[in-house]
């Protein structure tokens, strides 16, 4: 009996009286010795073989299937209709005793195994502390520290609120602009800025860590619309500075690691983009002296931010269950 | 008497069990943590052509097209070699900067003329390196729940080398002796004469240095994979072909160890392109 008929397709539960459980016409060769039978109840995200069950050939719904038929390398294949392959295969039930039994490969994607998530986020609340700094900007560079709070409305929806502080450093072509070409750079420094931040996650996975542990991981995807300060940096100590009220939409993408029920690590790339202004050209005693005349007269820019953010995300509640079978 | 019996058989059991008892083992914990993976790269050579550019250059963004070869001698280590062609353009910050320089050389200013500040940024029309390559983490994704791909993570370090370039014509770059004295025709001595807007930049040639990278494959099939990765290629370079440590004159002082950082995305074939499992 080919095994290919048994297979269970994805989206599709084999019915209750699933033809493995009952006695193959033709079984399929033993696996050879040492190598291990398949198991029903294997939870890992590849197929996985019990070590127990390697002494026990014959044991669970697939263990009449040879290892030696599955074919690895086809290529993964439009699943077809569970019922209407049964009923085929009933019959062709007789041909199978008058001719020579013929193999049909089983595709090792016709063998799913289901794993539950291992990590639920509906109706939690995400506490994310972070760290982070600026990626794009050669003259001046910004360090954060800030939080997220987000809820969970779904699995992979969830809306929350965000806040961040600055504090600056200058980069080397700073100095070196001022030095080299004699040009005085014209800069912003940012004070703070706060978002209303809407997440979609989209992929999850896992991956093995020196083929030893496995992880657990997904990427998801935020937009978000939020306001912030710059103050402009003045070229001149002696002329005053203006600080400028931004509104400050951004978008990112960021990876969280599953560490435990209730913590994660999160890093992500978010790009603040907004119109800020900047300390006009030609300031002197004479011409924009004062703040407020230098505000008028300001030069604008639509400025990218792209920031790169790390921090540690603690979950409440600190647990979860799960709502269907495994 | 039944009691004490039945007592005197528990205890002997009891005691058998305990002296038998061995420690239980989970026989999974020495395993390996996927079995029957598809062995995507191990003992298969890895052809990428790919598209790189610099990340936040200060003066010339480098961008280019090139390829890197790759041979994987296990599933997590591979050594290879990856080279670029490249032009450049200038930055927003060249940009910016250059209409405000004087239009023609004077140098009774300390300020650079647009030439003079042009014509000794460097460009880097090839650059690549040899590597080590190291992938300890690898596993596969749902995206949309639609997708089921497989993806790894690899970490590289190595030898860079950069070719680096500049033109600065003997009109600009005028002074044959920076930052020395010298004797004139007449035979009297000259000192330097402390404008580094004329020296020659010295920011051309060939540059060895340090390669680091790390990247991700993202398998479209059992040969095809997207493969995206950040290199840095650390050389000692002056790029703005400019004074730095502030001596009034250009040389090879002024040069010193930066990273160039660079994103690259290319499609990596494997072959053969047939895959092997594990068992």
């Amino acid at each position: 009996m080919a095994g290919t008929a048994f297979a269970q397709s994805k989206g599709k539960r084999p019915p209750a009286k699933t033809p493995a459980k009952t006695p193959s016409k033709t079984p399929a060769p033993s696996p050879p010795p040492g190598t291990p039978a398949k198991g029903s109840g294997d939870d890992g995200g590849e197929i996985e073989m019990n070590p127990d069950d390697a002494k026990k050939p014959g044991t669970g719904s697939g263990s009449d299937v040879n290892p030696d038929e599955i074919d690895m390398g086809e290529p993964e294949k439009q699943q077809g209709d569970l019922t209407t392959d049964l009923n085929t295969a009933d019959q062709n039930a007789g041909a199978v005793k008058a001719t020579p039994l013929k193999k049909t490969p089983l595709s090792w994607q016709d063998i799913i195994v289901v794993i539950r998530k291992p990590f639920l986020k509906v109706r939690r609340t995400e506490l994310l502390p972070f760290v982070g700094t600026t990626m794009n900007d050669n003259m001046i560079r910004h360090y954060t520290v800030g939080g997220e709070l987000a809820y969970y409305l779904t699995d992979v929806l969830a809306v929350g609120v965000e806040g961040m502080a600055y504090v600056h450093a200058f980069q080397e072509p700073f100095d070196l602009v001022a030095r080299q070409a004699r040009r005085l750079p014209t800069v912003n420094e940012y004070n703070w800025s706060a978002a209303l931040d809407f997440h979609y996650v989209p992929v999850y996975g896992k991956f093995a860590i020196l083929d030893r542990h496995l992880a657990t991981w997904e990427a998801l995807f935020t937009a978000g619309i939020g306001a912030g300060q710059s103050e402009v940096i003045p070229r001149d100590t002696k002329f005053p500075g203006f600080t400028n009220l931004l509104i400050m939409p951004n978008v990112g993408a960021s990876m969280r690691f599953f560490i435990s029920k209730w913590m994660t690590i999160n890093l992500g790339i978010r790009d603040y983009v907004f119109f800020d202004h900047f300390e006009p050209k030609n300031r002197s005693d004479t011409m924009y002296a004062t703040a407020s005349d230098a505000k008028d007269h300001a030069d604008g820019s639509l400025i990218n931010n792209v920031m790169f953010q790390i921090g540690v995300s603690f979950w409440v509640p600190t647990s979860f269950e799960y709502t269907t079978f495994r | 008497m039944k009691n004490h019996t039945i007592l005197t058989v528990v205890s002997v059991l009891a005691v058998s069990s305990a002296a038998y008892a061995e420690p239980r083992q989970n026989t999974l914990a020495a395993d390996v943590a996927v079995r029957h993976r598809r062995l995507l790269v191990k003992n298969r050579f890895e052809f990428a052509p790919l598209f790189e550019s610099t990340i936040n250059a200060d003066f010339r963004h480098i961008l280019g097209g090139g390829a890197k070869l790759e041979y994987h001698l296990s599933d997590m280590w591979s050594v290879g070699f990856v080279g670029v062609g490249s032009t450049a353009i200038n930055t927003k910050l060249v940009d910016k900067i250059t209409p405000t320089l004087e239009m023609n050389v004077d140098d009774k200013t300390r300020e650079p003329s647009q030439a003079e500040f042009l014509d000794r940024l460097n460009t880097m029309p090839f650059h690549g390196a040899g590597y080590i390559s190291f992938t300890p983490w690898y596993g596969k994704l749902a995206a949309f729940g639609q997708a089921y791909v497989a993806f790894d993570f690899y970490f590289q370090a190595g030898v860079s080398y950069a070719q680096l370039k500049s033109n600065c014509p003997s009109t600009i770059c005028s002074d044959q002796f920076p930052g020395v004295s010298h004797t004139g025709m007449d035979g009297d001595t000259i000192p330097p004469d402390l404008n580094p807007n004329n020296d020659p930049p010295l920011n051309s040639g060939g540059h060895l240095g340090v390669y680091l990278g790390g990247g991700i494959h993202v398998f479209l099939n059992d040969f095809l994979a997207l493969d995206m990765t950040v290199r840095d290629y650390a050389f000692t370079d002056n790029p703005s072909g400019a004074d730095f440590n502030a001596d009034l004159f250009v040389s090879n002082a002024d040069n010193r160890f930066l990273h160039h950082l660079f994103f690259g995305v290319g499609i990596s074939v494997m072959l053969p392109t047939t895959v092997k499992r594990t068992p």
